[in-house]
């Protein structure tokens, strides 16, 4: 019990922070949190089932996206219109899954990135919906529901983050441990086998790609309604690219792990860029350096946990 | 009524009749052996039955209804449980685990996406007795890929029997074993099918494991049956010997 322990400290300190954090640094704060959970939406797939997804930055736009219309053409309270838009995206994942589940392996991986890619394009085309180019803008944090207020302030919206976090953490944890886990697993290991004992895993994975574009959908909507706007940026590949790199970085196969490359990506991405406008370049080295040296990441580095545990 | 019952079952890659025009009856209850000399067509016609292929002509009729054409894990679900020539297991997961994921597909709420205590409770008494019966049980908490192989091979076979299955296929349970592995193996599945209760097809090469653990063997050669009787008549069949026991013997 002690890794309970540990998240129970951990939760703990991320509940305290805005009493030691100056003002703009919760800016960062709450952008690490927000891609701590697309982070780790995406690795149900990569590290739980092995399903390489190319293309996650779809379930990050979809969500953004669903999100920015929702608060800016309803009254729906911002707490509701991210939770739809969460759940908008897992259920467009349906189709996404069952159509990349066609193929497995590297084309797979292809047909997520083909997909996203699509979406980006659509985006920048269909005006009225996605503000083509110019994004959406304006975004509001709508209140409600009962006058509540509270998340309109940066604070406020800190732990309505940090609240679909630990929510979205603890369904995860439940998730991976349950027997839908358990086939996940077999999936990963040896998906004819899972197949031959009866398992529909086709099923099984399109059902986890939902999953993971819901989580990932709702990080996308938080961050709409944080930073009041969105743009294609939020469905261009560059962004498939480091949630996967943070997933890689922080250790596949662990919850925690995501998060915590998330945390890492965004705290050396500040400090680099502070220096070179190159950052990128610097971070590509770390990344080398972590898949060469350190393949099981993070969280693998610190508590030495052989890859596959459940946290 | 036979429990499996194939008729005509013909399976063409190509210019190649892999299977041809295959008929057989396995009784309920009974040990069958497919043999033939490698490429006769064994593994070919375990992936008809199973789902894994689909036949070019022909029907697969299992408890009377009609398998052909339906998908491995469909098949699997109606109570037809195999084991794969090249063990096929989760390597990182102990063998209780392979034992318990076997057990737990046969249960109606495998989709459950939380908690799970009970239903893993009930899959691990299935699955801890399939491994007692192979003699796995000392261990069930080890890795299944860090097994020794002849034990990897019982694992896959405790596995098809946590399913507790209606009919189960074992394709060369004793491939690749040592000379003193298969004799282990080969008399833990002996005491196992002399319980009986079980109805098993199990395709193998090793003409001493078919006559020591069969109850009647159809002789595949070229894809067609050339045999179909009790080992003494098959041993003695001149056609038999022909193809393939006098190459042997």
């Amino acid at each position: 019990m002690t890794s309970r322990r540990v998240l129970v400290v951990a939760a703990l300190v991320l509940a305290l922070l805005p009493l030691g954090l100056p003002l703009f640094a919760m800016t960062l704060a709450i952008e690490a949190l927000i891609l701590g959970l697309f982070a780790m939406s995406l690795d149900l797939m990569v590290g739980y089932t092995r399903l390489f997804s190319f293309g996650h930055a779809a379930a990050y736009g979809l969500g953004a996206y669903a999100a920015g219309n929702l608060l800016l053409h309803t009254d729906i309270p911002v707490v509701f219109a991210v939770l739809l838009a969460g759940a908008f995206s897992g259920i467009v994942a349906i189709g996404i899954g069952w159509v990349c589940t066609l193929a497995t392996g590297i084309s797979f991986s292809m047909l997520t990135l083909a997909i996203a890619q699509l979406l980006y394009a659509v985006a920048f085309k269909w005006t009225p919906v996605t503000g083509a180019s110019d994004g959406l803008a304006g975004i509001p944090r709508t209140p409600g529901p009962f006058g509540l207020t509270w998340f309109q302030s940066k604070i406020g919206f800190y732990y309505l983050v940090l609240a679909c976090l630990v929510a979205a953490f603890m369904f995860c944890r439940s998730l991976v441990a349950s027997p839908f886990g358990a086939v996940l697993r077999g999936i990963r290991e040896n998906e004819a086998k899972t197949q031959s004992l009866g398992y529909n895993t086709r099923r099984y994975k399109i059902a986890v790609v939902a999953i993971a574009y819901a989580l990932g959908g709702l990080a996308g909507a938080l961050y709409a309604a944080f930073a009041g706007f969105t743009n294609t940026e939020l469905l261009f590949w560059l962004l498939s690219g480091q949630v996967l790199i943070m997933v890689i970085i922080g250790g596949a196969g662990t919850l925690v792990g995501p998060i915590i490359g998330a945390i890492f990506f965004l705290l050396v991405q500040q400090y680099l860029s502070s220096y070179t406008e190159s950052w990128a370049l610097f971070f590509g080295l770390i990344f080398i350096f972590f898949v060469v040296c350190v393949p099981r990441g993070l969280l693998g580095l610190v508590s030495g946990r052989r890859a596959g545990g459940t946290v | 009524m036979a429990l499996l019952e194939i008729d005509g079952l013909t399976r063409r890659f190509g210019g190649l009749v892999a299977v041809d025009e295959v008929s057989m009856r396995v009784a309920e209850g009974e040990v069958r052996a497919v043999i033939g000399p490698n490429g006769a067509g064994k593994s070919t016609l375990f992936h008809l039955i199973t789902g894994v292929l689909k036949p070019t002509a022909g029907e697969v009729r299992f408890a009377d209804e009609r398998t052909t054409g339906l998908s491995a894990h469909r098949i699997c679900q109606r109570g037809v449980s195999r084991t794969f020539q090249l063990t096929a297991l989760f390597p990182e997961m102990t063998a209780r685990e392979n034992a318990r994921l076997a057990a737990q597909a046969r249960g109606a709420r495998r989709w459950q996406p939380y908690g799970g205590d009970a239903i893993f409770a009930a899959a691990d008494r299935r699955g801890d007795a399939a491994l007692e019966r192979l003699g796995l049980t000392d261990v069930a908490h080890r890795p299944a890929g860090l097994l020794s192989h002849g034990d990897q091979r019982l694992l896959e076979v405790a596995m098809g029997l946590a399913q507790q299955p209606r009919l189960l296929l074992l394709d060369e349970p004793t491939q690749g074993l040592s000379v003193e592995e298969t004799a282990q193996a080969v008399d833990t599945l002996a005491s196992l099918l002399a319980d009986g209760g079980l109805t098993v097809l199990l395709v193998e090469h090793d003409m001493e494991v078919v006559f020591r653990l069969a109850h009647r063997i159809t002789v595949l050669h070229r894809g067609a049956v050339i045999a179909d009787d009790v080992p003494a008549a098959v041993r003695a069949d001149p056609a038999v010997q022909d193809a393939y026991l006098g190459g042997i013997e």
